[in-house]
């Protein structure tokens, strides 16, 4: 097995088997391409929680009542018809559910890479863990 | 999940006899030029195989497609049973929360009034059931967590696709209808 501590080098395989990087300007690519894919994991986390957001305002469903804080247009009409909100809700939840995937893959690909014990991508996933969080998480107070 | 990789680091130097027919060469810090990784006794990276898997534990060797579906299942079932787990603590903590203090206590306001400033605290008692059974339940969380971690890390294409679907279908059928209080800053969540 690989060395069990952390190592400057611009030698590595990532993940899969066509990914061998032997270079530094490999390296300094699939160190963007780990810190894209970090921006991408906190994008992820973000995007969730809006897509919640976004049908609860835009359905009224009896699911409401259990739901708390911000989503506030008081709508109680239950205008719609009851099939329709089903599916509309069940869509957004199905989304939500491959979102869901997408952000495991992408955190055990992250955790996967880390464990290459090379610095620069241990850096690179750090720093696009904190640039995605400094560019996803203000989107989620956004109306 | 908050965890970091490295713990499960040390289960795998655990591993070190596994029955490989590749020849082990001793670990270099440095990888030779050739950048042919396949001498080394643990996969780094994706494989899609039967043979000689070794999920977990000493004696859970996967050699046959057969026991591979079935580890496929359990896997699949394991990940669906996490995200439950997790759905049901979180219903479970808002449940228990019911006790509420109300602490009310006077203050000067802007004219030389008083007001009386309430203070809201909602919390559990450290010895409580629901917190011990939380506790409990965090435990089995946190380990199920490392395992479904562990078992990514075997690099097997089948293993790792069966605990992505497991997590995906648990999560779409048992935060059906959840509340809104979603923990996003939880890592890995």
């Amino acid at each position: 097995m690989a060395g069990m501590h952390f190592i400057f080098s611009d030698q590595a395989v990532l993940l899969f088997d066509f990914w061998s990087v032997h270079s530094p300007a490999g390296m300094a690519i699939s160190v963007l391409v780990v810190l894209l894919l970090a921006v991408l994991y906190e994008s992820l986390k973000v995007g969730k929680a809006r897509l919640l957001l976004q049908a609860l305002m835009s359905l009224s469903t009896p699911t409401r009542q259990q739901l708390i804080e911000e989503t506030d247009q008081d709508s109680s009409s239950d205008s719609l018809p009851d099939s329709r909100t089903h599916l509309r809700w069940f869509m957004c939840h199905f989304g939500q559910s491959l979102l869901h995937v997408a952000q495991v893959v992408i955190g055990y690909f992250m955790m996967l890479a880390v464990m290459s014990y090379n610095t620069w991508i241990f850096f690179g996933v750090v720093l696009g863990s904190g640039v995605g969080y400094y560019l996803a998480y203000p989107l989620l107070n956004m109306t | 999940m908050d965890h970091s990789a490295h713990m499960g680091m040390s289960t795998h130097m655990g591993m070190s006899d596994m029955n490989h027919s590749t020849t082990m060469p001793p670990s270099h810090h440095h990888p030779t030029s050739s950048g042919s990784h396949e001498s080394m006794m643990m996969p780094m990276t994706f494989y899609f195989g039967f043979k000689k898997v070794e999920v977990l534990f000493a004696g859970l060797v996967i050699n046959t497609a057969g026991e591979m579906a079935g580890a496929f299942v359990a896997v699949f079932l394991l990940a669906m049973f996490y995200e439950g787990l997790k759905i049901a603590r979180e219903g479970l903590l808002r449940k228990s929360q019911v006790s509420i203090r109300y602490n009310s206590m006077p203050v000067p306001g802007p004219n030389g009034t008083i007001l009386m400033e309430t203070h809201k605290t909602v919390g559990q008692q450290m010895l409580s059931f629901p917190h011990l059974l939380q506790t409990v339940l965090h435990i089995i969380q946190v380990v199920i967590s490392y395992f479904l971690m562990l078992i990514f890390m075997t690099y097997n294409g089948y293993l790792c696709i069966a605990v992505a679907a497991g997590a995906g279908t648990g999560y779409f059928l048992f935060s059906w209808k959840k509340a809104v209080v979603v923990d996003i800053t939880e890592h890995c969540h």
